[in-house]
């Protein structure tokens, strides 16, 4: 990914950039800010697979829709196409092949849309709103992977209206995520079970969760062969958990960190402790990222257990955030999350999604 | 004696090259002299600890060890009592003490009178003096290191049960050497073993050199405990072994025998078992105190000393947040109740703290779900499927909503009003983006049939389960 940097490809344009009369944080880390961007709460974002050339950054929306651009490598966002479903849009994925995306939504329906045919059928069918959305590729066979606050876990051959299997979790899936052969769910009430996905789904292990507070966010990591070991859990209580599966030494290899609150040194305030809303790991670095409802992101390095960097405060909660294939592009949505509750949310508000440049920032930390 | 011993000498400072009687008052030196904060007075473990606490609260950088003699005054180097000292300085300090011995020995002997046996022996004799002044020592250091990881790596959260359980378990129990200290005070004799088990055991670890520097942060946090205990007399800081093993058990990552360790530790102990995440709900959290030190890289220096007085509590407070541990040592936990607690700023504000401390305040509204469960509970979001018999999916749901979810009372009174505007909100977006949109898929169901294929008559007449887990507060 070449230039990401200052080329005026503001696609909305003098929104605060150039001297605007108001001193508009939306905007601080003087991102790329995507074109057309969703009229809702970003719920989602997802890159396109390797499988495909180019960056097409899908994201889905409290709209109802799921919108489509092409990220170009000059940093221009083109958008492309929108899908709609009948509630918020909670979660997309991509297919392997960069051909389809699944997108999950609050109607309780889970949709596969055909990119190159721009038709989007349902595949999916819960009795609750689909919270997580995820495409499994095995060896012996293929399949979408839903998480709802029905408390169960479906996955389904998109051919067929019935699910080729269905887990009973304790709880509501609030977060999930997906790397072959593993796949690790995140409940109501604490619930973290994992799962292997090897001939066929089957719960793994529960595990009692590294956090005391509700589980927001989770995210596979691999090791150094590309195998995923382990993973980071977000919860409300602006703290992330490192948890490996099968640790040398659990004591000493798992641990949290704190993250998203205001007033590091002074201790004479309380301390805000925001939420954390996503947690993306680079696909090369193996560094995170993490943003949260205090309207910054930040890179961390696990195995140096140290922060890389943490951006300046935007005016809004982050919502998501998502890294392309190759790592040089991270993009993160700026909407409300209803942290704080009703009173707060101003519909007239913009939402945005800005794209970085991730080459140089995200490199780990050279351990001494 | 099964394994080659790194230390045979008396412990000695790598900085400034001074002798010691013992490793605590080695670490304990070089904490006052070598690793201390020259702005704050904070005594750090290492100097590469110092470096970051510089850093990260004074934003200041510092290149050399204070009060180091020359050549020894690297920043970089993690040095702990005598561990982390590199071997050729180790070799160097070997011959050197050797010559030095070999000198006072032989003006000894030139003032005997048998000089040529004696010098035979007399050159043997410092190093069987050293040897045997090391052998009780190293009778313990052998079954110490072992098995000796498992203590220390199921000591987190162990130390409080460590207590109880732990009758005459000498020598022959070596596994529970770390929970030896609280038993101690009545057993004069077990005093030596374990004085002299703290030292051997720091160096003994071959493996944690290239280990621990990238862990530079939990280091702190462990060695704070460790050599405080092991400095003062046991008996006497019965409190503080406690923590003690919980903080040394990092220190001594050795895989394999960790896990076995830790399975005999549960026989005498009631321990939580070596996979820390499971069973016990307090297991994870005596575990994060630590862990929570270890990893917050911004805050590590901070949080030490806090998290040292504040982990016994804390391990008895499994329920309580963490921020308050790291946010103050005031540990305010008492408070646990936290819808009864009242927002200190907006009145009209429902989103109120989940956390209980005095210090801290969770940026999240106070009902268990999550956000997304609350923001669809909003009548503007409820248009999902058409529900036969209801013109406006809403209608239905707001009432319900004004019944089951008390703290949302700002809701349903606004809900009627809302509606309107964002009718029109909706209907725009749609239009703007190049058309794609299939055929069967009206933006919003609203009463137009739009039933999906797969659709059946029973998830069409379920109340949208949002509203179920609000039904259950």
């Amino acid at each position: 990914m070449s230039l990401f940097g200052t080329n005026s490809s503001f696609g909305t344009g003098g929104t605060g950039v150039f001297g605007s009369t108001t001193t508009d944080s939306h905007n601080p880390m003087k991102d790329v800010e995507v074109t057309s961007p969703p009229d809702d709460s970003i719920s989602c974002l997802a890159f396109s697979p390797p499988t495909m050339p180019g960056n097409f950054l899908i994201a889905g929306s409290w709209a109802n829709d799921v919108r489509c651009w092409e990220v170009q490598d000059n940093g221009q966002t083109v958008p492309k196409a929108q899908q709609m479903h009948t509630g918020p849009v909670l979660d997309v994925c991509w297919s392997d092949d960069g051909s389809k995306v699944f997108t999950a939504s609050c109607d309780k329906t889970a949709k596969m849309w055909d990119l190159n045919s721009n038709q989007a059928m349902q595949i999916a069918q819960h009795d609750g709103p689909i919270k997580a959305i995820h495409w499994i590729k095995a060896p012996n066979y293929s399949c979408v992977m839903t998480g709802s606050w029905d408390k169960t876990l479906k996955f389904w051959d998109t051919r067929s209206p019935n699910p080729m299997m269905s887990l009973q979790m304790p709880e509501r899936c609030y977060c999930a995520d997906v790397v072959y052969p593993m796949a690790v769910v995140a409940t109501a009430e604490r619930g973290l079970i994992v799962y292997q996905l090897e001939t066929q789904p089957s719960e793994f292990r529960r595990i009692d969760s590294p956090l005391k507070h509700q589980h927001r966010c989770v995210a596979i990591f691999k090791d150094k062969q590309n195998k995923p070991t382990g993973f980071a859990l977000g919860s409300i209580e602006g703290r992330v958990a490192i948890h490996y599966i099968n640790p040398p030494n659990p004591a000493k290899d798992n641990f949290t960190f704190k993250c998203h609150r205001s007033n590091g040194t002074n201790t004479t305030t309380p301390q805000d402790i925001y939420a954390v809303n996503a947690i993306s790991f680079h696909p090369v670095h193996g560094t995170l990222a993490t943003v949260g409802s205090d309207g910054r992101f930040s890179f961390w390095d696990k195995d140096a257990r140290t922060k890389l960097k943490t951006s300046e405060q935007l005016d809004q909660p982050i919502t998501a955030c998502c890294f392309n294939h190759n790592g040089n592009i991270f993009a993160y949505a700026s909407s409300y999350d209803w942290s704080k509750g009703h009173e707060y949310y101003n519909p007239q508000k913009k939402n945005y999604i800005f794209l970085r440049n991730a080459a140089e920032e995200l490199k780990p930390r050279n351990k001494k | 004696m099964g394994r080659k011993k790194k230390k045979q000498m008396k412990p000695w400072c790598w900085y400034c090259n001074r002798d010691f009687d013992d490793e605590k008052i080695l670490i304990q030196h070089q904490k006052a002299k070598h690793f201390k904060c020259h702005i704050c007075h904070k005594k750090l473990y290492t100097g590469p600890g110092l470096a970051i606490h510089c850093m990260q609260v004074h934003k200041e950088t510092i290149d050399s060890v204070p009060n180091a003699i020359p050549g020894r005054t690297d920043i970089e180097l993690e040095i702990y009592g005598m561990e982390g000292i590199p071997e050729k300085d180790m070799q160097e300090r070997r011959r050197t003490l050797e010559q030095k011995s070999q000198e006072s020995q032989k003006k000894k002997s030139n003032n005997q009178d048998d000089s040529d046996d004696d010098d035979d022996d007399d050159e043997a004799g410092p190093s069987t003096q050293q040897v045997a002044a090391i052998q009780p020592q190293a009778g313990y250091v052998t079954p110490m290191t072992q098995p000796g990881m498992p203590p220390v790596a199921g000591a987190p959260g162990m130390p409080p049960a460590g207590y109880q359980g732990m009758p005459p378990m000498m020598p022959g129990v070596p596994p529970m050497m770390h929970g030896m200290p609280p038993a101690m005070p009545g057993m004069p004799p077990a005093m030596m073993p374990i004085g002299g088990m703290m030292p051997p055991m720091m160096p003994g670890m071959p493996g944690i050199p290239p280990g621990m520097p990238p862990h530079m942060a939990p280091r702190p946090g462990m060695p704070h405990i460790a050599p405080a205990p092991a400095a003062g007399p046991i008996p006497s800081r019965p409190a503080v072994p406690a923590a003690q093993p919980a903080v040394t058990k990092p220190l001594f990552p050795s895989a394999a025998q960790m896990g076995s360790g830790v399975h005999s530790n549960t026989t005498g102990v009631s321990s939580p078992p070596a996979d820390l995440q499971s069973a016990s709900s307090q297991t994870p959290f005596s575990n994060m105190p630590q862990a929570q030190q270890n990893a917050s890289g911004a805050t590590a220096s901070s949080s030490l000393s806090t998290a040292a007085s504040s982990d016994p509590p804390k391990a008895t407070f499994p329920a309580y947040t963490q921020p308050s541990v790291s946010s103050s040592s005031s540990s305010s936990n008492p408070s646990s109740s936290t819808v009864a607690k009242p927002p200190a700023t907006v009145t009209s504000k429902p989103a109120t703290l989940t956390t209980t401390s005095a210090t801290s305040k969770l940026i999240h509204p106070d009902e268990d779900i999550s956000l997304e469960e609350m923001k669809a509970q909003l009548p503007r979001y409820q248009r999902l499927i058409p529900r036969p018999g209801q013109a406006h999916a809403a209608a239905p749901p707001v009432a319900a909503v004004g019944s089951i979810i008390p703290p949302q009372q700002g809701l349903p009174p606004q809900q009627p009003g809302m509606r309107h505007p964002l009718h029109g909100q909706y209907g725009a977006p749609p239009q703007g983006m190049p058309g794609y949109m299939p055929g069967g898929m009206p933006p919003y169901g609203q009463g137009p049939p739009m039933v999906p294929p797969y659709q059946g008559g029973p998830p069409l007449g379920m109340r949208p389960p949002v509203m179920s887990p609000a039904g259950r507060y």
